[in-house]
């Protein structure tokens, strides 16, 4: 499906892992910011990280993830949007829009030798 | 189709069977009721087959892991409620495994429990770091098939055949009290769970990606889990017949699980018991590995980290550190000084807690034409699923309050 198509916003996007350009995985739709009102609303952008899950979760489990996972959220303009299926496939890089932060401060805790 | 892959694959799927769980309840189940409950082994053993071909279906064709799409499916909350219970579950399991390792470790070496613990810990670790997804998951699954010897001994024990054969029909011992009845429900309940265990589908599904399976591979998949997992079975089954045959009569009770080592040195002698004891250790080291993935696995999908060892483990650092973390964990636990079986009884309790959680979203995605397209399930496919799920969650409801009444099987 290309994202200039209808569809059903929340059961189409929600929750969908993110795929960059580069098929690296970059996290999930954890909400969706829209603009504009009535019949012209249109999603501005994917929101991704913990602080998506604001509103979705029940407050104590929210304060919970909070705790562990921070509130930290990237969007990802609708315009970088390639295509959606069973993910979402970015045309850009992760690290274009931060998307891959964590995972970088995670790599650089590992040694990077002894693999097949 | 590779009839090389394919043969590989079955070998894999056959030495991989059996885990401490099923090598424990086997064991027991033969000593205390015969051949009665070889029927429940088949049967649970047809729904692994039914949900591993699902879980590998849905993976080379909507090209997703299950969790991801579990997650969209059944949306934040409840997917949330699913990620946790099989973590809690996978952990736990996990953990016996390793002390099941530990234990063939010392039984092996002679060198203390803890002392093989964390030895054991750190191969495992070392094995994943250094080993790619293919060669971790043939390497633990061919050796596995030293537990060959478990069925070559039932063989040359020259068996009452026709008892084992009437094992495969459904029934309940006659003249059993209402205690032994409930006991009997237990174990019938608890080689469910141990057969059914959430991690497989989870591994074997990811597996799949990790293999980069696609449409091709439909008929490879189908293929190995009917022959692959119903060989397994077939071993989980000796080891029943073997300790009917050897433990019943003389009313030893094989709790430990070095207990069912003995079965192949009554047949071969020192060589049996020793090709015994590596087949179980390769077979339940195998299944430690898989645990922990799986729940690596279900963590980095869940969130849509990067994920797999098709990959270099600094390449998807976030999967790295959970595997690893996930071990210390489990070995933890068994160093806490819980013992091994307590950790299995608590590993097949909240296992077939979780089932349900596991196998409804599995049949709904399956079911899924959106995900599935041309490939959703058929009309079989969906029957034995919901058959199966009814089973489950029976099974689920009756297992707590069957956990109490038998003191977790002790009657």
């Amino acid at each position: 499906m290309k994202p200039e198509q209808d569809i059903q916003l929340l059961g189409g996007l929600l929750d969908l892992p993110v795929i960059d350009r580069d098929h690296r995985y970059c996290g999930a739709v954890d909400d969706i910011e829209l603009e504009g009102i009535g019949g012209n609303t249109r999603v501005k952008a994917l929101i991704v990280g913990p602080g998506g899950y604001r509103g979705r979760l029940p407050r104590w489990a929210y304060a919970i993830v909070r705790q562990i996972a921070g509130n930290h959220v990237t969007h990802v303009p609708w315009e970088v949007i390639e295509e959606i299926g069973s993910a979402v496939i970015l045309r850009v890089t992760a690290d274009e829009f931060g998307l891959h932060r964590v995972e970088n401060r995670a790599r650089a805790l590992l040694p990077k030798a002894g693999a097949l | 189709m590779n009839f090389l892959e394919l043969t590989l694959g079955i070998m894999t799927a056959v030495g991989g069977f059996v885990d401490i769980s099923e090598l424990v309840f086997a064991a027991q189940a033969g000593s205390t009721y015969g051949y009665a409950l070889i029927w429940v082994f088949a049967f649970a053993t047809v729904g692994i087959m039914v949900f591993g071909e699902m879980s590998g279906r849905v993976a080379a064709i909507a090209k997703q892991p299950v969790f991801s799409l579990m997650r969209h499916r059944l949306g934040l909350p409840l997917g949330m409620v699913t990620l946790l219970a099989s973590l809690i579950s996978n952990l736990i399991t996990c953990a016996a495994e390793v002390g099941g390792v530990a234990i063939i470790l010392h039984l092996l070496t002679g060198w203390a429990y803890w002392i093989m613990a964390i030895a054991a810990i750190l191969v495992l670790i070392a094995t994943i770091w250094i080993l790619p997804f293919k060669w971790i998951e043939r390497s633990y699954g061919l050796l596995g098939l030293f537990m060959l010897v478990f069925a070559v001994a039932l063989v040359k024990l020259n068996p009452p055949w026709g008892d084992i054969g009437r094992g495969f029909v459904p029934q309940i011992p006659p003249g059993l009290s209402a205690r032994e009845m409930t006991n009997f429900a237990y174990f019938g309940v608890a080689i469910i769970s141990a057969v059914l265990f959430p991690y497989e589908v989870y591994f074997y599904s990811s597996g799949g990606i990790e293999e980069d399976w696609g449409e091709k591979d439909l008929l490879t998949n189908r293929i190995t889990c009917i022959v692959g997992f119903g060989l397994g079975s077939l071993l989980a089954i000796a080891i029943l017949s073997n300790s009917a045959l050897l433990f019943g009569p003389v009313l030893v009770g094989p709790q430990l699980p070095g207990t069912a080592a003995l079965q192949p040195q009554l047949a071969f002698g020192r060589t049996g018991l020793l090709l015994a004891l590596l087949g179980m250790l390769f077979a339940v080291g195998g299944a430690a590995v898989e645990t922990c993935l799986a729940n690596a696995y279900s963590i980095c999908q869940f969130f849509g980290w990067e994920w797999g060892r098709h990959k270099k483990p600094w390449e998807a650092p976030r999967f790295t550190i959970a595997w690893i973390a996930l071990f210390i964990i489990a070995l933890g636990i068994v160093l806490s000084g819980i013992d091994v079986i307590t950790l299995v009884e608590f590993a097949v309790l909240f296992s077939i807690l979780v089932l349900p959680l596991t196998y409804l979203p599995m049949l709904l995605l399956a079911s899924d034409k959106k995900y599935m397209q041309a490939h959703q399930n058929g009309i079989v496919a969906n029957t034995l699923g919901w058959i199966y799920f009814v089973a489950i969650l029976l099974a689920a409801i009756a297992a707590v309050p069957l956990f109490f009444l038998t003191s977790g099987g002790q009657g």
